[in-house]
């Protein structure tokens, strides 16, 4: 590490290491109640996943062989990616707003967002079904303005899913962007307008690299909990885009096939875990404290 | 005549019904250190900001080279800046930092890599360009800073207090490297400091900022020998103040008496006529003469009772009573006759040369 041979000796301090105790006998209950209620049951599905209706591979031969189910792996992704561009896009300035805004304005600002979040998300999702339909508000608005004649198709498409997942999912992008853009000293803007940046310079050169941490966490965890959203995409999505979580519930209520319930899932877990696997090594701990 | 290199004029601004600063007219010369002295609130740095274009003026101009810098935002001004807090971008190194000025101005490849390295030789941190700033200590930083403000000549430096965050051992190494910076570039710096020692040491010029107009402007021996009013003269040195009685005011001088004591005439006097009323007198610790006996040469009845003597190495600082009940400090070179044998309790005679005295009235 530099700071054993820096020169000067400043920053040669070593911290003491702080040594914790591990005893796990306190913490059992929980760790059994979710041993039994958590790890278990996931277990027991992935495990049926190559037991049902025979024993081997042949549900992830099927799940991944067959163009219907691999078309329906790529909407998910296209979704789960679309939801997350948009919420950065909008996520981003509000979360810039947010930290420059007077703070008694801003706690306004949050509470708004945290109100919403703490709303029922079938009731928020019922809500933009209304907003949205062929005779709903905005079409009809739209319409009365004279800007349309036919009323745009807003729900059960890829429009109508956007829409409504990108409205739950912006305050699980706005807070940790918020946490990382507050913690950036405003003068380091105004030395780089000094120093001749213009203001998309200082954006794109200072700004996002030192937000860039917090995008990549909040980006995501909005596309992981995209990858396996359920109610949103089945109330506003249509037959033509299903996602992978409505897959899942159809083989488990409908079909009653645990077996290709299970393999789906565990697709999906893997995904996640790869994902987040690649976080944490691109901006992990390890690689926050620089050389 | 030639044109002012930078002029500032009627300079104002407020903040609702706050102003921060007004009336504030500056001429600065090519190549001048310029201080902005001040206690906190007095405006200096608002006008540092302005200058800076962070801040748009209420009323004034600014002029550079006979140009008006006030529509000209701040990315445009060329000009360099060294802050109060660490704005080294941390997630570039050194090196980095100090060529970001010079790719936003689209400089080639070669002659980034020639600048940072002169740069980095100007502020001597040589071989740290790979660093990151959180790997320098604060005073490195502030180096890098100076060299990162500098990279594209401009014809201006600003620097907001970029040493109070510093302990004080290392504000006066980097206080040298400044002046040694300064005197090696010739760029024409304006400085901001509430340090009047930091501005003393460093500047050609002081303008001394108090609740958001200048005082006065002068070099530093000319406010420390004739301050204009009672706040430059506090804020410059140390300084005594006792309260008198002015018998007659005329041509800048007036005679006064403290006490019931003799009448002093020819002391240099400022402010409104006040003639028969009470002004403050203004002594330099250091020009006071102290004797034991109440007779002799300048001897004006001042008499006063020790205090307090404090040793300070090349000299001792003696604190003393007046019946007045206001407290006198005399300072007198180690080894000072006077001070020989003083104890407290004792009872001293204060005499000063009328002319490097000053009253201060209204």
């Amino acid at each position: 590490m530099a700071t054993l041979t820096d020169p000067s000796g400043i920053a040669g301090t070593v911290k003491p290491r702080i040594v914790r105790q591990y005893n796990f006998a306190q913490t059992m209950p929980a760790l059994v109640l979710i041993l039994v209620f958590f790890v278990l049951p996931v277990f027991a599905l992935l495990l049926r996943s190559v037991l049902e209706p025979q024993p081997g591979f042949g549900n992830y031969a099927e799940l991944l062989g067959s163009t219907t189910y691999l078309k329906i792996f790529l909407n998910t992704f296209v979704v789960s990616a679309l939801v997350t561009a948009v919420s950065l896009a909008i996520g981003f300035p509000v979360a810039w707003a947010l930290a420059i805004m007077p703070s008694r304005l801003s706690s306004v600002v949050f509470a708004i967002l945290l109100l919403s979040m703490w709303t029922n998300l079938l009731t928020r999702t019922y809500a933009w079904m209304v907003l949205l339909q062929r005779t709903g508000v905005i079409n009809k608005s739209l319409m009365g303005l004279g800007l349309i004649d036919e009323p745009l198709p807003l729900v059960n498409n890829l429009v109508g899913v956007t829409i409504g997942m990108t409205y739950i999912m912006l305050p699980f992008i706005i807070l940790p962007l918020y946490g990382v853009i507050r913690r950036i000293d405003p003068a380091i803007l105004q030395a780089a307008a000094l120093c001749g940046a213009t203001r998309w310079q200082a954006l794109t050169r200072i700004l996002i690299p030192l937000a860039a941490p917090g995008m990549v966490s909040g980006a995501l965890m909005v596309f992981v909990m995209s990858l396996g959203y359920f109610v949103t995409p089945a109330l506003l999505g249509g037959t033509a885009n299903m996602m992978l979580a409505e897959l899942i519930a159809q083989f488990v209520q409908s079909l009653v096939n645990w077996g290709m319930g299970g393999a789906a899932a565990l697709v999906l877990l893997v995904v996640t875990l790869t994902l987040y696997a690649l976080q944490l090594r691109l901006f992990g701990p390890a690689r926050m404290g620089g050389r | 005549m030639t044109e002012p290199f930078l002029q500032i004029r009627g300079l104002r601004k407020d903040y609702g019904i706050v102003t921060a600063v007004s009336d504030v007219n500056i001429t600065v010369e090519r190549g001048e250190f310029m201080t902005f002295l001040g206690p906190s609130g007095s405006g200096k740095s608002t006008t540092l900001y302005i200058l800076a274009g962070f801040e748009n003026p209420t009323a004034g101009d600014i002029l550079l080279n006979g140009e008006s810098l006030i529509s000209t935002p701040s990315h445009k001004r060329n000009i360099g800046m060294v802050f109060q807090r660490y704005t080294l971008f941390p997630h570039l190194s050194v090196g980095e930092n100090i060529a970001f000025p010079l790719k936003v101005r689209r400089w080639g490849k070669a002659a980034i890599d020639a600048k940072v390295k002169q740069m980095l030789g100007l502020v001597r941190l040589e071989g740290f360009e790979d660093r990151k700033p959180a790997q320098m200590s604060g005073g490195q930083q502030q180096r890098v800073a100076l060299a990162r403000a500098l990279a594209y000549d401009p014809p201006v430096l600003l620097m907001d207090e970029p040493l109070s965050a510093l302990d004080k051992k290392l504000r006066e190494e980097i206080q040298h490297e400044i002046r040694r910076i300064h005197q090696e570039t010739e760029v024409t710096i304006l400085y901001v400091t509430h340090d009047q020692e930091e501005a003393l040491r460093l500047s050609d010029r002081i303008a001394v900022f108090s609740k958001g107009v200048i005082d006065q402007i002068g070099t530093g021996p000319e406010l420390y020998a004739n301050p204009s009013n009672r706040f430059v003269a506090s804020f410059i040195g140390d300084s005594d103040f006792v309260t008198c009685k002015i018998i007659s005011m005329r041509d800048g001088r007036a005679a006064l008496s403290i006490g019931s004591g003799p009448v002093i005439h020819g002391v240099p006097v400022h402010g409104k006529n006040v003639e028969g009323g009470m002004a403050a007198l203004m002594l330099r610790p250091e020009r006071l003469s102290l004797s034991r006996a109440a007779v002799g040469e300048g001897a004006f009845g001042l008499s006063a009772k020790v205090t307090d003597i404090t040793f300070l190495g090349s000299n001792i600082h003696v604190a003393a009573l007046a019946p007045s009940g206001e407290t006198l400090s005399v300072r007198l070179p180690f080894g000072h006759e006077a001070a020989a044998g003083l104890s407290r309790g004792d009872t001293i005679f204060l005499g000063f040369d009328p002319e490097s005295a000053h009253v201060f009235c209204g």
